[in-house]
């Protein structure tokens, strides 16, 4: 099986695909990224950070795992958040990140499966009163600053829309180019079955007088990390 | 008036309008800061054009084959969950969704912005049912407190300044005055939030709907649309039958030039997919999601081989930003849930009436074909709908189906003889002079400031709504002095 693993990797990078994330979530192991790669997904990210940031979100650095942690424990200090919501990892663990906000006596909780009213109401309420999400997206498109974030049972919706701030994490091989790129990487079978929506900045307004005011009825800031998971 | 809330005169209604000249500050400002924002979108994305020709070509693919697409949409939408409800007219659309409401008991409703729901006057045919019906948009959910229809496809307020908005804030939402559009979109955001948790039914529209997948794809900026169609256990989405495109990959064509156009963003904030309602486990998204496809007069449309390049258009609204008339006059004056240059032409068709007039408030300049993402040829549509209204009227034309004579109204005829006359001279570099420096100087001893502000009939016609610009003595000849490279060499 191992062979098999090999040879398909060695085929993909021969064509330069990335591997589609799966959504029941495993996270692959860290692996040494070929040079050439490793340039093109910092100038990816970089693009990525430019963009995000001209639409008003913040980014947070393209950081290892551990960095992360540690921005993400900054971004709630800096917001004295008391409870944060947290959607179920894709491919970043997010159980270091996790331990450190309970360390730091905030209450944590994941996202999951819900299947009665009671619980769905349940769920929505905490949403409304935490005081932000952490989520990981499922790509970014480097070209507009955008994230893709697919809905499922672990990882709704509304993590990324009801909560006042957002935290969210993109692996850094999962910035794609264009939108075309992200589309036909999602695959239009998942797009058939799962919601998705395209986040591009925080949610904003110009109906009164074509001026732009950020934080209409979404989230008002959102603070993105670019996770290098190849190489630490 | 037909079904829509249509129906009153243009040409009327401008007159006032135009009077208005708050009306035309505020629309210059804000439709001048859109058209900043769409040039300098447009100069960092070098491949514009061509996505903008590949939408082209995929909408007059799609309309081409709408038959075909609409059969596979449906079957795509029922195989991922969705129920199909197709209304020939706007009232089959209303009874659909006012009856599902009451079926489904839902008191309180939140509507994403949609124009199609605005066309077929939803809003108060829900409230007639007895269901509190509350806009989310931002602009719409300014208009509604006022009580007004919107006044633009994707700015519905564009009519209103901040301070007319602080004030309707503090009449209708007893809050303290203040015109910070900041602060008073935070007092909106906090209304509205109680009402997105409440609401038991949540209307939206549908900006394309892909038939290979059967997705219904919704582009918004506030979180509106993705608030109505997440929270609420029941999602009616309202689609006009021309939104439909073939595949997930013509998606992303589109969605490079709709933002750049509409806003001169290059995405907007979100855009929604939806296939169908929750699955198992699932936290959120509405139990049960309806799709009402919506003819109303489309087919007819589509029937007239020139008009049907009018269902091609995406309502980015850019055309009414660059419009002279829709500049000046605004949306209200049009009488129509679709202002503008796109509204002119697709209004006589779907609501008849008054606004079969519309297509000749127009002066075909084209600044709205310049524009438009998709390339309609609006100024063509205008003619052909002039002739078709013209040719109507006259019944006693003998040999229908050529163009009749047209009558002039007086003033046209003599414009047109002014014009004619000023070209003759102008075609005279000899004359041109001459009866440029004698108008300079019998203009010159009533000018104040290089401007004639009255002048006795027939010119009076000019002056009573604008001044007259006094021919200057010798800007020829400084004209072209200025052209001449000075003496370093170097251009001046």
């Amino acid at each position: 099986m191992a062979e098999f693993h090999k040879l398909i990797a060695n085929v993909r990078d021969a064509l330069e695909r990335r591997a589609v994330p799966t959504h029941n979530g495993a996270a692959e192991s860290a692996k040494a990224v070929p040079t050439y790669k490793a340039a093109r997904r910092v100038e990816l990210a970089s693009q990525f950070a430019r963009e995000l940031e001209a639409v008003g979100g913040h980014y947070l650095g393209t950081v290892t795992p551990k960095e992360m942690v540690a921005r993400v424990r900054g971004v709630a200090a800096a917001l004295n958040a008391q409870s944060v919501a947290v959607g179920t990892g894709l491919v970043i663990d997010p159980a270091p990140m996790m331990e450190a906000l309970k360390l730091a006596g905030i209450t944590v909780f994941r996202t999951a499966a819900v299947d009665d009213d009671a619980g769905r109401a349940e769920l929505r309420g905490k949403l409304a009163r935490c005081d932000f999400a952490v989520v990981e997206a499922d790509c970014a498109i480097a070209a507009t600053g955008t994230l893709a974030m697919v809905a499922t049972p672990e990882r709704p919706g509304s993590l990324t829309l009801v909560p006042p701030v957002n935290v969210i994490l993109v692996s850094a091989d999962l910035i794609l180019p264009d939108l075309a790129a992200a589309i036909s990487t999602i695959g239009s079978a998942t797009i058939a079955s799962h919601r998705l929506a395209l986040i591009t900045g925080p949610s904003r307004t110009a109906d009164i007088e074509k001026r732009i005011v950020l934080g209409v009825h979404g989230p008002r800031d959102i603070y993105v990390a670019v996770v290098w998971r190849g190489d630490d | 008036m037909s079904n829509g809330p249509a129906g009153q005169d243009f040409f009327a209604a401008s007159e006032a309008a135009v009077a208005d000249t708050q009306l035309r500050r505020k629309l210059e400002n804000a439709t001048g800061r859109h058209l900043d924002h769409v040039a300098a979108t447009r100069a960092e994305f070098p491949a514009y054009e061509d996505e903008r020709d590949a939408s082209r070509r995929i909408k007059e693919d799609s309309i081409a084959r709408l038959d075909d697409l609409l059969a596979q949409l449906k079957e795509r939408l029922e195989a991922n969950g969705c129920s199909v409800f197709v209304a020939a007219d706007a009232a089959e659309a209303r009874k659909y969704i006012v009856d599902l409401a009451r079926e489904r008991g839902a008191r309180r409703v939140i509507k994403g912005k949609s124009m199609a729901t605005e066309e077929i006057a939803l809003n108060s045919a829900l409230a007639e049912a007895g269901c509190q019906v509350v806009e989310t948009d931002l602009g719409e959910y300014i208009v509604q407190l006022r009580g007004e229809r919107p006044s633009h496809i994707i700015t519905p307020a564009i009519h209103l300044s901040k301070e007319d908005i602080g004030l309707l804030f503090n009449e209708k939402l007893h809050v303290p005055y203040t015109s910070e559009p900041t602060a008073l979109t935070a007092l909106a955001r906090e209304r509205l939030r109680e009402v997105f948790l409440a609401a038991e039914m949540g209307v939206t529209g549908v900006n394309f709907a892909i038939a290979e997948t059967g997705t219904l794809v919704l582009v918004e900026n506030e979180g509106n649309g993705r608030m109505s169609s997440t929270l609420p256990e029941v999602l009616v989405a309202v689609m006009g039958i021309e939104k439909v495109i073939p595949s997930m990959a013509d998606l992303s064509h589109f969605l490079e030039v709709l933002a750049r156009t509409a806003t001169g963003q290059k995405l907007t904030t979100y855009t929604n997919f939806i296939s169908g309602p929750r699955r198992a486990g699932e936290a959120d998204g509405p139990r049960e999601v309806h799709v009402v496809m919506l003819d109303n007069g489309r087919s007819a449309m589509l029937a007239d081989p020139v008009l049907r390049e009018a269902l091609y258009c995406l309502r980015c609204g850019a055309c009414l930003n660059v419009c002279p008339i829709y500049r000046r006059v605004g949306g209200h004056a049009y009488g129509s849930t679709y202002p503008g240059p796109i509204g002119s032409i697709v209004s006589p068709s779907l609501f008849g009436g008054a606004t079969a007039a519309l297509p000749f408030a127009s002066t075909l300049c084209g600044a709205c074909r310049e524009i438009c993402p998709v390339k309609i040829d609006i100024p063509r549509i205008l003619l052909h709908l002039r002739w078709k209204e013209t040719a109507a009227k006259e019944t006693t034309d003998k040999d229908a189906g050529t163009l009749p004579t047209p009558v002039w109204p007086r003033a046209a005829r003599r414009a047109r003889s002014g014009v004619r006359m000023f070209s003759r001279m102008a075609n005279h570099p000899m004359t041109a002079r001459v009866m440029g420096r004698m108008a300079a100087l019998v203009m010159w001893p009533f000018a104040h400031r290089g401007y004639v502000r009255w002048m006795p009939p027939p010119f009076s016609s000019w002056t009573r709504v604008r001044d007259f610009p006094v021919p200057r003595f010798r800007r020829r000849r400084k004209a072209r002095a200025q052209l001449k490279p000075a003496k370093d060499g170097t251009q001046t």
